[in-house]
């Protein structure tokens, strides 16, 4: 009988990081970990901050955030014991990877997350991709993508959506509303960074129809949760629309508080045009809310094309909105129930066995 | 002929497909099939097939699809004729197999629950079917050896998807309509799109002799079960006499006339005043058929010269009894035809336009399937081809193997005498591409050279196009193992890309546009199997002098020598008047043959555009 397969995961962060991108990893390793389909995962992170626990069959080194003493960590990792496969969790670190893969002959996976992996990369990120055996994106936007710029076989190309977690659940968000004093009010609620990089996430397009949805006579709370430096332009922005009343902005919460968010909240909203998945529409909807985007990038997916949430044009952001605050509710606890038997922790982890076996049939 | 089509939401978290989309792209093939319409779905609906058909093989309602086997665990949706049926269903009722109806269909369904993906080794014909399996809850794809029947696939990451034909898959409005840069860079080089390409990134064809599964994992990469190169390379390795290559190709063409001839309705032939026609006609009285319908094109303007076709055809038509039907075709038609010819080729092509005219004649004269010589040319060494790559590979290679040489003559011949580089651009990469097989058949089939495109087409996109399609990689890897002969090679070469490519896609379109099944004996892999011992050894003219002496009669010696010199057909100029129309007036009124191609593509490439622009606009 073959031995199971030891893996060696190159990673910006994972274990102790915090974000998406960090939580994906965490997510995937963990359904490694669990699946049974190899034996045992070394990480290497660049970043680790906080405090974390590591799930059984996983060990981490030391984080490395500069380049080049991660690279050669990531080396002496690899050349300091035996690995079948290698997992590359992100765009950016393909070419270090494809080497190690190269170096070990193991069987080398890279992960694509989202806007990093749309423009045409560096020659030696597109080379290193089209070596890899499995690459893995979080939507079919993002799959698109790369096989606009990569000549790989397309079979290898499979989507693994990103997936919710357990924590996310209906319930009642009147204590939160209550507190932030906006009983009988409409409110919208979106979560996401503020950094000026990060603008294609919509606040500014929420906030240009809050004056006619206001006029049209919906009693409109918009609350914003989330922090980064483009926050005081935006507060500006919101404060010459509406007023400082109508908008919100929380800054960042802790997740038990982030799930009160979205319980509180009557319409998720989060028109942007860059999303590789939109993770937050998978949690609000979890939450029982509803969730409306627009319908570009990866934001079809969360919203399963119209089927769990409203994917819409741009030019009908404000009359989607309108619809969906004057439309009855759909029961939460259905829609949180759909969500995860689409996006759910045990579909994310049949799916990561899925993938894992492709690449071990193909051997 | 009929149309399929499928759609396979493989993913867990996929939509359920939506019933108008597999409706949609099963209704853009209703000339494939008009006789009949099915579609089914699974019990959650997560994979659902549809069917157009055309009743060739027990014409009862029985044998409508998709079908379902009798225990109700695979579904099949099938395009084709399995010409072994009958020792296929005796065969598979001695070993208790129950059959409902009289159809190829069925036995596909028996043979794919008793063998599996293997069944595919056990069928003559042509073929592309997708058999859903329930208990697996997977799809298998499969497309015959030659890729007589085309069969594309569209995988977004969380549906499969397939059909018959690009337009219907895009026809659905779920397939991206993003540009495939290897498809038309592939179209340029060639004047077809090589598979698997298509003009489309998210479609593809699954290539011939090639299988495919897909399942929750999604589709795995098509596997090959044939290789014609190996079968070449084995004959190559016992050669047969030289004597006994006219018994060989009697026996094995007159087989292979024999079961193209299975069907519950007439069959008749395309016949010109070739060879490779007169032998299927002759051959099909020898199979004992009776009536027979013997229909060729004729052009007005050659109407009482030597280039008419017509007078040749009629003898040998006398000859084997057949009733000739002589189809006249004027320049007129050729224009108000030609906005429907562009219509109904799914993919951009730079020929076909006779095959769609013979096609119309025939579905004139009632007949839904017509034998054609296609073919001939490729398997027995009838094309220049044969003599022309070896004699450039002795001649230039030597040359082209020296690091820079060719493209050092290429500047200079450019630079120096411009004019010879326009009227004969493709000797410019004489010794640049004589060096390897592949690189002297690009030289002799291609449209355009690599070196060319980026004037013809956008720098970057020929840039991307060449490193995705990767031509000359993609040329020799059809050469592996090698065949081990000049006349083996060149066979290989002109089956897998030109006649795969070109040949077969024109006829399926031209003949579906008009509902008729054109079948081709001399495309059949069981007869490659039988005359590959005597391929590697063909010497100019034996090969055809044999096929034309295969039928008990044999071919009138007129129409031997005759086929010689060729045929001309007004249609090149045709293309041409029609190019100076869309693109202008050409630069030359004595443009060779290579030339006006050039120009045709431009015009069909324009013309495929403009349509896909308002399908855009109207899908929007």
């Amino acid at each position: 009988m073959k031995p199971s397969p030891r893996m060696l995961a190159l990673v910006t962060d994972a274990f102790g990081g915090r974000g998406g991108i960090a939580q994906y990893n965490r997510d995937f390793l963990d359904a490694v970990a669990k699946g049974g389909a190899v034996s045992s995962i070394k990480v290497v992170p660049r970043n680790a901050r906080g405090f974390y626990l590591l799930p059984e069959k996983i060990k981490q080194t030391p984080a490395h955030p500069s380049r080049s003493a991660y690279a050669l960590a990531a080396l002496r990792t690899a050349l300091s014991q035996p690995f079948d496969l290698v997992f590359c969790g992100h765009l950016f670190m393909a070419p270090l990877a494809a080497l190690i893969a190269r170096l070990k002959g193991a069987k080398l996976i890279v992960q694509t997350h989202g806007i990093e992996a749309w423009p045409r990369p560096s020659y030696s990120q597109r080379m290193a991709v089209e070596a890899a055996d499995l690459v893995l994106c979080v939507s079919r936007y993002t799959r698109s993508a790369v096989l606009n710029w990569t000549a790989i076989v397309p079979e290898r190309v499979l989507v693994l959506s990103n997936t919710v977690r357990d924590i996310f659940t209906p319930g009642d968000g009147s204590a939160l509303r209550a507190e932030l004093g906006l009983q009988g009010k409409r409110v919208l609620l979106t979560v996401a960074r503020l950094d000026s990089q990060d603008r294609y996430k919509g606040h500014e397009r929420v906030i240009a129809v809050l004056p006619r949805l206001v006029a049209q006579g919906h009693d409109l709370a918009y609350v914003v949760v989330g922090e980064g430096h483009d926050r005081a332009r935006l507060e500006a922005v919101a404060l010459r629309a509406v007023g400082s009343e109508r908008v919100r902005f929380l800054g960042e919460v802790e997740v038990q508080s982030l799930i009160k968010f979205y319980r509180m909240a009557d319409l998720f909203v989060m028109p942007s045009t860059g999303e590789g998945f939109g993770i937050a529409f998978l949690e609000a909807m979890a939450c029982g809310t509803r969730s409306l985007g627009l319908n570009v990038a990866g934001a079809k997916d969360a919203l399963a094309d119209g089927q769990l949430g409203t994917a819409v044009p741009e030019t009908e952001l404000a009359a989607a909105i309108a619809r969906l605050l004057v439309e009855p509710k759909r029961d939460p606890s259905t829609l949180a129930a759909a969500v995860r038997a689409r996006f759910g922790r045990e579909v994310f982890a049949a799916g990561v066995c899925t993938a894992l076996n492709r690449l071990m049939e193909a051997a | 002929m009929c149309g399929i089509n499928g759609i396979v939401a493989y993913h867990s978290s996929s939509s359920v497909p939506d019933e108008a989309e597999l409706l949609a792209t099963r209704d853009a093939m209703r000339a494939r099939g008009p006789d009949g319409l099915g579609v089914w779905w699974n019990a959650d609906r997560h994979c659902g097939l549809g069917h157009r058909r055309l009743s060739i093989i027990d014409l009862s309602d029985r044998a409508s699809q998709p079908m379902t086997s009798s225990d109700g665990r695979f579904v099949i949706v099938f395009n084709g004729e399995i010409y072994n049926y009958p020792e296929l269903r005796t065969e598979l009722e001695t070993e208790g197999a129950v059959f409902r109806t009289t159809s190829d269909t069925e036995a596909l369904l028996h043979l794919y629950a008793r063998y599996g993906a293997e069944m595919v080794h056990m069928l003559r014909g042509m073929f592309a079917f997708a058999i859903w399996d329930e208990q697996r809850r997977g799809l298998f794809l499969a497309r015959d050896p030659y890729g007589i029947k085309p069969l594309y696939t569209a995988n977004d990451g969380w549906t499969f998807r397939f059909a018959s034909q690009v337009k219907a898959l895009l026809a659905g409005g779920h397939v991206s309509r993003d540009p495939e840069p290897a498809g038309l860079v592939g179209f340029h080089l060639f004047g077809t799109v090589p598979e698997p390409f298509t003009l489309y990134r998210e479609v593809r064809a699954l290539p011939a002799g090639h299988t495919q599964w897909v399942d929750e994992a999604g589709p795995r990469e098509p596997k090959p079960f044939v290789n014609l190169a190996e079968v070449l390379a084995r004959g190559s390795a016992n050669p047969t006499p030289t004597a006994e290559l006219p018994e060989r190709v009697r026996a094995g063409v007159l087989d292979s006339v024999r079961a193209h001839l299975l069907a519950d309705v007439e069959v008749g032939v395309f016949l010109s005043a070739g060879i490779d026609s007169g032998a299927m006609l002759g051959l099909m009285r020898d199979a004992g058929q009776r009536e027979i319908r013997a229909i060729t094109l004729a052009f007005d303007e050659f109407h009482g010269t030597s280039e008419d076709e017509a007078p040749e055809a009629a003898r040998v038509s006398e000859i084997y009894g057949a009733r000739h039907i002589v189809r006249r075709l004027k320049e007129r038609e050729f224009f108000e035809d030609l906005p429907e010819i562009l219509e109904a080729m799914d993919q951009p092509s730079i020929d076909g336009v006779n095959t769609w005219f013979i096609a119309k004649a025939a579905k004139e004269t009632g007949l839904k399937v017509a034998l054609s010589g296609l073919g001939g040319d490729e398997l027995l060494g009838g094309y220049a081809s044969f003599g022309d790559l070896p004699r450039w590979r002795r001649r230039f290679g030597p040359f082209a193997a020296v690091p820079g040489v060719g493209l050092l003559a290429r500047k200079l011949i450019g630079a120096v005498v411009p004019s010879f580089a326009l009227a004969r651009p493709k000797a410019l990469g004489l010794l640049e591409l004589s060096g390897s097989w592949a690189g002297t058949y690009l030289l002799r089939r291609g449209l355009f050279l690599p070196h060319e495109l980026p004037v013809v087409m956008d720098p970057e996109i020929a840039r991307d196009g060449l490193r995705r399609l990767k031509p000359l990689r993609r040329l020799a890897a059809s050469l592996v193992p090698d065949p081990r002969s000049d006349s083996a090679r060149v066979c290989v070469l002109e089956s897998m890309h030109y006649m795969r490519n070109q040949l077969l896609r024109d006829a399926d379109w031209a003949g579906m546009a008009h509902s008729i099944e054109i079948r081709v004996p001399l495309v059949d892999f069981k007869l490659l199997a039988a005359l590959a011992p005597a391929i590697g050894t063909l010497k100019e003219g034996v090969g055809k002098a044999a096929l034309a002496n295969a039928p008990s009669r044999p071919l009138p010696t007129a129409t031997q020598i005759r086929a010689k010199t060729g045929f001309g057909v007004p249609t090149g100029a045709w293309m041409s008047i029609a190019a100076d129309e869309a693109l202008g007036p050409a630069a030359s009124r004595t443009e060779n043959k290579g030339l006006v191609s050039r120009r045709w593509s431009s015009t069909v490439l324009n013309g495929l555009a403009q349509m896909d622009h308002r399908a855009k606009v109207h899908a929007a």
